[in-house]
Formats: C-alpha cells, sequence, structure tokens
C-alpha cells in the first residue's frame, strides 16, 4: 500500500494535470514524489512585473501531516525575489510553512499564497537580518524556526481558507 | 628608612616578617599568603586592619562606588524604620556587608563595608555582617525604585569578574551568576546575535501542542456503515471520499473533532500528536500557544489566550521568558528520527511525535 504521502500527491498531481495549475502558476518538473518545481509570476499590477522565480517543494513522507520544504531556486541563474519575507538563499518566512502549516493546504495553495505575498508587496527589500540569516541558515528551511510575529518584522500568511493576507 | 630588605607585613596574623619565598612570599609565622611588602611609609600596611576595605589595592574606585551604594541605598535613611539596618545604630553591625574576592593566588579576601568602624579591630565583625545579598536583597523589601537586588549583584558579581563567590543570590539568580565562566559572556554583536538567535529558534513559544493521548482516546470513533452520512464527505487531510470496502479495514475508522469536522482515524491521530487543532478550522483541543499578538483573529476560540509554559510569550518576565524557553526547548526538542522504511503510519502507533518533523522546528544543529 502506498504511503498516505505518495497517495495524497498522486492525487495533487493528478488534479494538477487535470485542471491545470492557477494563472501564474506552472508545474515544471514532479518527477517523483520528492522534489517538485514550479515557476511562479506575478500576475497583473506589481512590483514583480515581468520576472519569474522557480519554487522548490520538497516532501517528506509524513507529508501533508508535516509541511513541504519551500524554497525559491537561486542556483542555475535563478534569483529568489527580493522581498521583506524571502531571504537572498532563497528561504521563506511564512507561517503557512511553519507552524501554521496544516494538512489541509495543498502544494497548489501554497503556491498561490505566495503568489499573493509578492502580489501585495509594497517594497522591493531584503528581510532586515538577512545577512545574519543567510550566513548561518541550515540547508533545509524546516530546519529554521521563523518567527513570524518578532521584531524580525516577519510576516505571516493567513491560511489559504481565509484568502487574505495580513502583514505585521 | 635603612638600605636593609624591608620587612613584611602579614594581613592574617598581622606579623611583621621576612616571607618565605616558595616561590610567591608566604608569612613566615603563619604561612598565609596575604603578605604585603612594607616599602611606602605613606601607605604602611600595620596601620590598617584586618578587613580595612583600603587593603583593597586597585578596588578603590570600585569600593567608593560600593560606598555611595551603601550611603543611598539603606531603606532606614528613606523613613522606613528598620531598626537593625540603622547605619546610625553604634556597633550593630548588620547595616555593613562583606563579600569575598578570589583573585590570582592571593586566596580570599574578606572586604568589609560599612558598618562601624573597623579600625576598632573587632574580629568578631566580619561574621556579624549581613551578605552581600542580604544587603542588596534589603532594597527589595522597600518599594524603593530602581535596580532591585538580583540584578543588582549580577551587576556588582560583573565587575568583579567574580568567580566562585560565596555570595548567595536571591530569586534563583544565584545559580547563574555562581557558575559564570568566560563562556557566558560575549564581547562583540555578532557573538550577542548569535545567542539571541539561538534563544529564539530554541524557543518554544510558538510550537504547536500535541493533543494528549486521553484527548486522544476519547474522540468519537465511528465505523462507517452502509447508509451513514460520512459516506458522503471527504477526509480532508488525505483529500479522499470516505468509503467503505476499502483495502485497509483502518480507513473505515472515522474520527469526528468536536468541530464536527471528520478525518480517517489513521490521517487525523498522527496530525494531533503533533498538534491538537483541526486541520480544517483550527479548533483546538487542546490550548495553543499564543504567536498572535495582533487583533486576535476571528477564527480564534474566547478564552484560549492563556499562554503555555514559561517559553510563552505573554505577561511573564522577560528574563524568565527566555530562560524558561531556553530550558523547555531543550526537553522538548524533536528527535529527526524517521520512520523505519515502508512502514505505514498506525493509527495506535506510539510517540509518533518523535516522527513527525514539526512545522519550523528545529531538527537538528545549523549546517
Amino acid at each position: 500500500m502506498a504511503s498516505i504521502s505518495a497517495r495524497r500527491l498522486s492525487k495533487e498531481l493528478m488534479e494538477i494535470k487535470n485542471d491545470g495549475c492557477p494563472v501564474g502558476i506552472n508545474l515544471i518538473k514532479a518527477d517523483d514524489f520528492s522534489t517538485w518545481w514550479f515557476t511562479i509570476e506575478v500576475m497583473g499590477e506589481s512590483l514583480y512585473q515581468n520576472e519569474q522565480f522557480t519554487l522548490q517543494f520538497r516532501f517528506d513522507p509524513q507529508y501533508p501531516i508535516s509541511s513541504p520544504a519551500v524554497q525559491f531556486i537561486v542556483t542555475e541563474g535563478k534569483q529568489a525575489p527580493v522581498h521583506p519575507h524571502v531571504y537572498s538563499n532563497g528561504h521563506i518566512c511564512a507561517s503557512i510553512l511553519g507552524n501554521e502549516w496544516s494538512p489541509v493546504l495543498s502544494v497548489i495553495a501554497v503556491c498561490v499564497t505566495l503568489q499573493s505575498m509578492l502580489a501585495s508587496c509594497k517594497e522591493k527589500q531584503r528581510p532586515i537580518d538577512n545577512d545574519r540569516y543567510v550566513k548561518h541558515a541550515p540547508e533545509n528551511p524546516k530546519k529554521t524556526r521563523f518567527h513570524y510575529d518578532g521584531e524580525c518584522q516577519c510576516y505571516r500568511i493567513i491560511p489559504i481558507q481565509d484568502l487574505t493576507i495580513r502583514f505585521l | 628608612m635603612s638600605s636593609r630588605e624591608p620587612m613584611w607585613f602579614c594581613h592574617q596574623c598581622n606579623a611583621e616578617m621576612r616571607p618565605l619565598m616558595v616561590p610567591e612570599p608566604v608569612c613566615a609565622s603563619c604561612h598565609g599568603d596575604f603578605v604585603e611588602k612594607i616599602e611606602d611609609p605613606a601607605d604602611d600596611p600595620r596601620e590598617f586592619h584586618h578587613g580595612d576595605p583600603a587593603d583593597a589595592a586597585g578596588l578603590d574606585p570600585f569600593l567608593m562606588l560600593m560606598q555611595g551604594i551603601m550611603n543611598r541605598g539603606i531603606p532606614s535613611e528613606r523613613g522606613s524604620p528598620r531598626p537593625n539596618r540603622s547605619p546610625t545604630g553604634g556597633g550593630n553591625a548588620s547595616s555593613s556587608f562583606s563579600f569575598q574576592i578570589r583573585s590570582g593566588s592571593n586566596g580570599p579576601a574578606v572586604f568589609t563595608i560599612g558598618g562601624p568602624n573597623t579600625l576598632g579591630g573587632s574580629p568578631g565583625l566580619s561574621s556579624r555582617s549581613s551578605s552581600m545579598s542580604d544587603f542588596l536583597h534589603s532594597g527589595d523589601d522597600d518599594d524603593r525604585p530602581g535596580i532591585a537586588g538580583p540584578l543588582m549583584a549580577q551587576y556588582l558579581m560583573a565587575l568583579l569578574g567574580n568567580r566562585g563567590s560565596h555570595t548567595e543570590l536571591p530569586g534563583g539568580l544565584g545559580d547563574a551568576v555562581e557558575r559564570g565562566r568566560m563562556g557566558d559572556y560575549v564581547f562583540n554583536q555578532e557573538a550577542l546575535d548569535q545567542i539571541i538567535s539561538n534563544l529564539m529558534e530554541n524557543s518554544n513559544a510558538s510550537r504547536p501542542v500535541p493533543a494528549t493521548d486521553e484527548i486522544m482516546d476519547k474522540l468519537p470513533r465511528e465505523i462507517l456503515e452502509v447508509g451513514s452520512s460520512t459516506l458522503e464527505r471527504d477526509c480532508a487531510v488525505c483529500k479522499e471520499q470516505f468509503q467503505l470496502e476499502t483495502e485497509d479495514p483502518d480507513e473505515q475508522i472515522v474520527i469526528t473533532l468536536p468541530c464536527g469536522h471528520p478525518f480517517h482515524s489513521a490521517c487525523i491521530l498522527p496530525w494531533l500528536k503533533s498538534s491538537g487543532t483541526c486541520p480544517v478550522c483550527r479548533h483546538q483541543l487542546i490550548t495553543q500557544p499564543e504567536h498572535h499578538p495582533l487583533p486576535p483573529r476571528g477564527s480564534s476560540p474566547p478564552g484560549n489566550g492563556a499562554s503555555r509554559g514559561p517559553g510563552a510569550g505573554g505577561d511573564g518576565n522577560l528574563f524568565h521568558s527566555l530562560f524558561g524557553s531556553m530550558m523547555g526547548g531543550g526537553s522538548s526538542s524533536m528527535s529527526s528520527s524517521t520512520l523505519g522504511s515502508g512502514s505505514s503510519q498506525s493509527p495506535t502507533g506510539r510517540g509518533g511525535r518523535e516522527h513527525e518533523h514539526l512545522p519550523g522546528g528545529w531538527d537538528e544543529e545549523l549546517d
């Protein structure tokens, strides 16, 4: 019997292939149930017009109980968006990837949420602690416990069900 | 003065002698090592008595400071009568305090500050002196604003480069101060950043609280049957519709949370072991840490603002939060062990929490 994670991911993959991704989001790699890549663009008026980013999802066998490790790809000439909650190594400080993850969320839900996060950005800048964080950051962003509400001007994304985004 | 080798004075037995050089000078009489060469007539050690603060070469500014604190800090001088602490209480020694410094090879040196004139040479004095912490703590009982006893003691200890002081500090700080080592201090911004990062990262203030076994055992379980209304619904974890005649009989067991959301037992139990909330509506089966400094969200059930443990933010004092979370972080740290390959999650499996990669948690040291 396939594991819960494989069953859940194959179901998500099937839906993506049947229904397609939301506008601006494209699945570019899903060879297995451990790593998927998406491209993500912000549609309409935004600070990121004509920019395309690559988002990587890594799943462990406990998905969806455990959140996927999500980050922007910053190799092969790809860049992470300049955003107050995106570190230059591609790590993202977003609560739904951390303590507000819920197994109800899906890969596409995360993509849409991050797309909205970029769309609502008011000023292109790195997190204030970018240099320090990048210097000490673990390879896997899940090993970082981001603080979504501290003085680090971090940021929380209300889960996708609410479809609202709020800044601190 | 003659050209002869000067005599030495022993502060421990008050003898004038020529010390034994072994190789550090020790008193030829009592073998104490608190000896001083008598060379400067203007600063003749014989003029001072054991325990006089003026012996503390190099510490004078500090002692002046202490004296200043004394003069300002005695509660009875501020109109709250405290008979035992009155500095004008004649022979009453409790308004003085003494402390020991261990430095270099000179062994412990006892200093007594305040109190009656020590030039009187009362040998029993130091035993009647209150300790530094007593003295500092006395400020606590008073409503006097300013630096409280423990904190002040910490400052002073830091000033002294305290190591192994016999002073016991009130409020539980004593241990932290007493065990102070160089490694406990940082001297640049980067190191401080690192410590703050570690404190933040190890804080379990926002870590989800798992449901207890008791809570999970009490959840209502339903075995799916023909005609059950649950069959029309989906499990929000695996996103599958509930159905009869599944490959795995465990999938017939449905747990409905108090908020009304149904899940396969095999889907929801692993989640509850990492976070005691409903995945759909975040209904709290167990009080979760409040990590919303913003006005509470509409979906938050009322009355759940209680914070959890010492690490949780909120009303505790900062120091306690920091320390509490530092300690708490250790005891509740997650292991990153993974499930044995191929084993599926059993709904009744114990220790599921160890298998979870908790959202946002530290699973191992920094790379």
